[in-house]
């Protein structure tokens, strides 16, 4: 298992020093990465879909291999054998890192430092379900997932793995008819991607609130302590200068 | 509502991602959560399990009955938790009137078959609307969401027959060798009273373990459903970048 140096979850703070759900991990480069686990709740419903799937599937054989008598019998154990044991490992192990229903949702299966899943782990972490599943019903499995703040369950805490949200696109917005406006004040990349935001929420906020919150962010069109539908236009024309539009 | 003092980083989440935000409150605020709701709980668990004397199936079900009105107690805590304020007993004492009380008759009642109840409690809980009130503000907040608010509600209720299940199941665990317990007898309620108990015992576990991340997880949900109409998270970051 390649280990790049991967901080705990009990390392860094979020940002802040506030509450956050994301668990940060470094790259030999030097890059933090930010990974999403996933919860609860929608782990339940992919695992739910997963073993609807896996129930449809040994249902179809049975009347399949109904034909076959004993050797029927024998090859329908085997297949629900396999489906049992290696139906995550084999999907997890594409490339995609997540079986259907993990692709559902979203959802895929990696290694703690944010690598693709191993074979040797991926085998672990299915095959100790076992341990998940005491003392009865996933007890172990719910407890580990409630009370960990990356949300594994014992056989990911043996693998080393995660399960997380797969990374969502930039939402897209209208540029509509905005003028690019130069900043009058040197802007972070933080406080361009927070303009940004603003930018691509404003069509479904009330004119009221986008107004209140780009007087919040007035400074950077060179208009402090102002607001109205005039200084929101030059903010959000800050927005798209930040976007690299310009006039 | 002052964001600036907000003690979680909003950032766009979808609504089944606001849970476990919500869940993540819990974890880190579980000092207080616990110590609060354990004071709400035992009183009521105690109560539930001495109704066993009169009906065998009576304890699960008081127990059952009760938990809306135990969940105000536990998001009282989790709504100051948001805000990095931690609470004793002392304070829901103190603030008994707002925690307990008001609305009290409806708790009982209308609520406890409410489907996304956690996800609408802050609505009369924290922001004070009245009964009738508050018809219009829950659609807009159960607006696209009531799909993930049912979620939860089915996920936790399965984790806690799961956990019920699982506590139960320890008293075959550790049986001594060959004296385990009738699994027939069990079921048919024909087991001596003291392995009866088992039962309403291991669901009174499991209510006290699943309970508060449900209510977390609604209220997660809420603070999500809320960051997003209002842009709060936006209104976070400004406050952080161009505060004078």
């Amino acid at each position: 298992m390649p280990t790049p140096s991967s901080s705990k979850p009990e390392g860094l703070p979020a940002r802040g020093g506030v509450l956050d759900t994301v668990v940060t991990t470094e790259t030999p480069e030097g890059i933090l990465l930010e990974l999403r686990p996933a919860g609860l709740s929608v782990r339940f419903y992919a695992f739910a879909v997963d073993g609807v799937i896996r129930l449809a599937i040994i249902y179809a054989a049975a009347i399949g291999l109904a034909l076959f008598g004993q050797l029927g019998l024998a090859l329908w154990l085997i297949i629900i054998f396999a489906l049992e044991w290696f139906y995550p490992v084999v999907f997890e192990l594409m490339p995609g890192g997540a079986t259907p229903g993990k692709r559902m949702f979203a959802l895929r299966v990696v290694m703690e430092n944010g690598l693709p899943v191993t074979a040797a782990a991926a085998l672990t972490r299915n095959l100790l379900r076992v341990a998940d599943f005491l003392p009865f019903g996933y007890g172990f499995a719910v407890v580990s997932m409630l009370l960990r703040r990356d949300c594994q369950r014992l056989g990911d805490i043996a693998a080393g793995t995660l399960v997380i949200h797969q990374p969502r696109g930039a939402p897209r917005m209208a540029l509509g008819s905005v003028e690019p406006v130069v900043p009058v004040v040197p802007l972070s990349a933080d406080d361009q991607a927070a303009l940004i935001a603003l930018a691509a929420r404003a069509p479904r906020l009330t004119s009221e609130r986008l107004d209140e919150l780009a007087a919040l962010a007035a400074v950077v069109s060179g208009d402090a302590g102002r607001r109205g539908p005039d200084v929101t236009r030059r903010v959000l024309g800050v927005a798209h200068w930040s976007l690299g539009r310009r006039a | 509502m002052q964001l600036d003092t907000l003690a979680v980083r909003l950032r766009p989440r979808t609504a089944l991602e606001g849970a476990d935000l919500g869940v993540r409150l819990c974890q880190s605020a579980a000092r207080s959560v616990y110590g609060c709701y354990a004071m709400v709980a035992l009183p009521v668990i105690v109560l539930g399990l001495a109704s066993y004397e009169i009906a065998a199936w009576l304890p699960g079900f008081v127990i059952w009955w009760a938990k809306p009105w135990l969940d105000r107690t536990v998001l009282f805590v989790l709504s100051r938790a948001a805000f990095g304020q931690p609470t004793r007993p002392v304070d829901v004492w103190g603030a008994q009137r707002a925690v307990w009380w008001r609305q009290c008759a409806f708790t009982w009642t209308a609520r406890r078959l409410s489907p996304w109840r956690t996800l609408t409690e802050p609505i009369y809980q924290l922001e004070g609307f009245s009964i009738l009130g508050a018809r219009q503000r829950m659609r807009v907040i159960r607006n696209r969401i009531a799909g993930p608010a049912l979620m939860i509600t089915s996920v936790f209720s399965l984790a806690e027959i799961a956990l019920w299940l699982a506590a139960c199941s320890l008293v075959f665990w550790f049986a001594p060798a060959g004296r385990a317990p009738q699994f027939e007898a069990l079921v048919m309620g024909e087991a001596p009273a003291w392995l009866m108990l088992s039962i309403p015992i291991g669901y009174a576990l499991a209510v006290l373990f699943v309970e508060p991340f449900y209510v977390a997880a609604g209220f997660g949900m809420y603070l999500n459903r809320r960051a997003e109409l209002e842009a709060w998270d936006i209104e976070q970051e400004f406050r952080r970048a161009f505060a004078a």
